[in-house]
């Protein structure tokens, strides 16, 4: 029977990531505290992924998976063998693990991890003071993904069969010359029996046994062992050949056992219990020659009360579902969300009198479709050490690289927010975490320098607040420097000299959010990929959050993120240009006003709006978004809202009012366009545009 | 039930064979699904699962299944421990362990503490059931 083992990938691809995600995790936490109570973890999560992964048939990471066993056992057995190089070499294999993995999902060949593989032999070698073992893996007819790169060498041995099932078990060990018989068994065994029993002693007949171990048993030693216990229920041993120090060790030549046995017994009684052993066969049952003195069959085991449950039911009733599923749900919620809103709307234009059984139906429509999108929506929550959990990991890396000494301390990662918030927060975090030990810490010279401790800290804490969740991040690093930033800013043009005089600290920090404004110069594996602090802010902000930094040179810098729990439900201000209605999320508006807009002072071209002690530059909401109006005179409406370098003014035609609409993310080719968020539908069926005024502003 | 038992002849021979029901323990969900269906391939019933040792002995006193496969390395409890919980309440419990290649001495150990018989990861379908059937006196 061949198993078809691709309806297990799904759950081998979450389950192996998981066990490699935690693996990763307890590496960094046994090299920071040297605690021995991860060791055994690390190996639970090696272990299982090295029986998936050989289920699988995917051998390279079932390989890996075996020489990380067998080095974390090492250290589990005598834990002076940690040293940074050994969780070096046990990183990289986690991470060639999880690369392998993702392979597999996304159907693309594996690098070749055969270097890898060499360095983790060795090291196994040098530890143990043993060959790596073997690793069993289960052959697939039609292989589920692109082969891995070329085998290691010393795996040659488990690839095989040309009906392709399985590889043969390890080599047996060396043969070895049969042992001498031992005759002290015979005296050591009887010495310790228990005194013959009444009643056990006229039927007690001894037996000649001889048993064969199948040779395609995987684990002689341990079927060996079984047979003997089995043999050892029935009666007393005598004359065990090889002696049980031998069959333990799988030390069985040919698989051949012999052994006396006495037992009151019949031989159907003997039969049945080696029955029902797989892989051993009886080879002949006779009579012994010498009738021993009697002995008794052993006591069964015994059955005591049932104990008192054990009371702990370490699981909750759960079930996986993926997200692509709750998304749909959300999706759909949101649809019918809207659908309502959209029959109260048609109701309005009904007879009165027809009204009031339409409104009552339509309200509980509203109440149980808001219930439900709410559960959806607690369905998506997922606690933030999703992401969190990745950045010990990441700091370590990171402060190794830069030759810094960091403690990480994480708190409130339990807190949860929506997965699509958190999806998006992952690379801002890590970009912040980067920043902090990159940038904001000293070496540990400078840090002694200057009166602190050689090991700098980074602290992230996250707390629940009302309807928000936030995000902190903190070092006692240099801090920044608002002189430095202004004047970078000035000098790339993003900012008049006036204005940057006029700026406080607070708001010149935010400057290191410009794009390309950034007093380090240097690009690094993540800005690399164009997630700057301007990437972070934008991110924060798309998903309906602020970020905030406040810093103290000497002292440190702080990041806080203030984020929604949600980002389905959107408040938004709506406002008209011409014909065209959009929308812009409320966060970000700091207030509205009228002025008549010929009155406005000008400073080369750029009108400017009056608003509190300042001037706003003002932007025309029909140019920014080429939507055709005609021009205005006199009075008209301005919207102020928070920009990426500080606050401006948008000219529009109406302000329509304010709604609370379910986001619908655009799908190409609308999300190219810089500028939009998404876009939502209004109660009277009107698709509605919301708009990312600094990303308008600088497209 | 009373239907099948009103029949008579090789029917209801046929009918009144109870598939015999199997706890399934484990902490790795992929493990679990795929030895269920072994055991659902070769006419088994699964009636139960647990992904610790803790779990294990709970839903063993609970079920009290004719057979339980029981991995070996769990958090909380280890499957050695809970086969030696399973035994202390029922001396006839039939307990395989799940175990792999290098864990011998921890399977002699389950041995020890009354375990039944082992199979070795990773699983071939047939090998399961061979010892399966062998152990609970089929094969």
């Amino acid at each position: 029977m061949t198993m078809d083992m691709s309806r297990y990938l799904g759950l081998f691809l979450t389950e192996a990531s998981e066990h490699l995600e935690g693996l990763g995790r307890d590496l960094v936490q046994l090299e920071r505290e040297g605690a021995p109570a991860v060791v055994d973890s690390m190996f639970r999560h090696a272990h299982s992924v090295k029986g998936m992964a050989s289920s699988m048939g995917f051998e390279s990471i079932a390989v890996v998976a075996h020489r990380v066993e067998d080095l974390v056992d090492a250290i589990r057995q005598d834990p002076t063998k940690l040293e940074r190089s050994l969780v070096d070499l046990l990183l990289s294999a986690t991470d060639k693990m999880l690369d392998q993995v993702r392979a597999v999902a996304e159907s693309r060949p594996t690098d070749d991890a055969s270097a890898l593989l060499g360095q983790l032999a060795d090291k196994v070698c040098l530890v143990t003071g043993r060959t790596p073992s073997a690793t069993r893996v289960i052959h697939q007819a039609r292989p589920l993904s692109p082969p891995p790169a070329a085998p290691a060498p010393f795996t040659a041995a488990a690839r095989v069969l040309p009906e392709a099932v399985e590889a043969p078990p390890p080599p047996p060990p060396a043969a070895e010359p049969p042992p001498a018989p031992e005759p002290a068994a015979e005296a050591r065994v009887a010495a310790v029996l228990p005194p013959p029993e009444e009643g056990a002693a006229k039927t007690a007949k001894r037996w000649a046994v001889r048993l064969r171990i199948a040779p395609t048993c995987q684990t002689p030693g341990v079927r060996a062992f079984l047979v003997h216990k089995r043999l050892t229920g029935l009666g007393t041993l005598h004359g065990l050949q090889p002696p049980l120090e031998d069959l333990k060790a799988g030390r069985i030549p040919e698989g051949h056992i012999q052994v006396e046995l006495e037992t009151a017994e019949g031989e159907e009684g003997i039969r049945k219990a080696l029955r029902n052993v797989a892989e051993v066969e009886l080879v002949s049952l006779k009579p012994a020659v010498v009738a021993p003195p009697p002995l008794p069959a052993p006591a069964p085991s015994q059955a005591e009360a049932p104990r008192a449950p054990t009371g702990a039911d370490a699981t909750a009733r759960t079930v996986r579902v993926r997200t692509e599923l709750l998304d749909y749900f959300l999706d759909t919620v949101g649809e019918l969300l809207l659908a309502t809103a959209r029959l109260r709307e048609l109701g309005k234009v009904l007879p009165e009198n027809s009204r009031p059984p339409i409104e009552e139906g339509v309200y509980r429509l509203h109440t149980l479709v808001k219930d439900l999108h709410d559960k959806v929506m607690s369905a998506r929550m997922t606690p933030l050490s999703l992401i969190t959990d990745r950045l010990p990991r990441a700091a370590r890396d990171i402060a190794r690289r830069r030759e810094r000494e960091v403690d990480l301390v994480i708190t409130g990662a339990e807190i949860e927010l929506d997965r699509a918030i958190l999806d998006e927060l992952a690379d801002p975090l890590l970009h912040l975490l980067r920043n902090c030990i990159d940038h904001g810490l000293e070496t540990p010279e400078e840090r002694v320098a200057a009166g602190k401790g050689a090991r700098g800290r980074v602290l992230v804490s996250v707390r629940r607040g009302r309807d928000r969740v936030v995000v902190e991040m903190e070092d006692d690093g240099r801090g920044m420097n608002a002189a430095k930033l202004k004047a970078a800013a000035v000098a790339r043009g993003a900012l008049s000299a006036e204005a940057a005089a006029r700026m406080t600290d607070r708001e010149a920090f935010m400057l290191a959010c410009l794009p390309g404004v950034s007093t380090a110069q240097d690009v690094s594996e993540i800005s690399g990929r164009g997630v700057g602090m301007d990437a972070v802010k934008r991110v924060v902000e798309n998903v309906g959050g602020t970020l905030e930094i406040e810093s103290e040179l000497g002292r440190g810098t702080r990041f806080t993120l203030r984020l929604p729990l949600t980002v389905a439900v959107v408040h938004l201000l709506l406002v008209a240009v011409g014909d065209e209605v959009f929308g812009l999320p409320i966060a970000k508006v700091v207030g509205a006003m009228e002025a008549d807009s010929e009155k406005l002072e000008r400073s080369r071209e750029m009108p400017l709006l009056p608003h509190g002690q300042g001037l706003l530059p003002v932007y025309g909401l029909d140019e920014l978004t080429g939507v055709q109006a005609p021009p205005r005179k006199g009075v008209r409406p301005f919207v102020v809202m928070e920009g990426d370098a500080g606050r401006v003014a948008l000219a529009v035609d109406r302000l329509v009012g304010q709604e609370e609409a379910v986001l619908k993310p655009l799908s190409r080719p609308l999300d190219l366009l810089p500028g939009l968020s998404g876009v939502t539908i209004l109660g009277s069926g009107r698709p509605v545009f919301i708009l990312d005024v600094p990303r308008l502003l600088s497209a | 039930m009373v239907v099948s038992a009103a029949l008579s002849g090789p029917f209801a021979e046929a009918e009144l064979h109870m598939a015999k029901r199997v706890l399934v323990v484990d902490d790795a969900i992929f493990m679990r699904n795929m030895i269920k269906d072994i055991f659902a391939s070769g006419g088994f019933e699964v009636v139960g699962e647990a992904a610790n040792g803790l779990e294990a002995v709970e839903k063993y006193k609970d079920l009290k299944p004719d057979l339980t496969t029981m991995d070996i390395v769990m958090p909380f409890k280890s499957g050695i421990e809970a086969t030696r919980e399973i035994i202390k309440y029922d001396a006839n419990a039939v307990v395989i362990m799940c175990s792999a290649l290098g864990q011998e001495s921890l399977v002699m150990e389950a041995i020890e503490a009354g375990a039944s018989d082992f199979i070795v990861k990773p699983f071939r379908a047939e090998d399961v059931l061979a010892v399966v059937k062998k152990v609970l006196g089929e094969g």
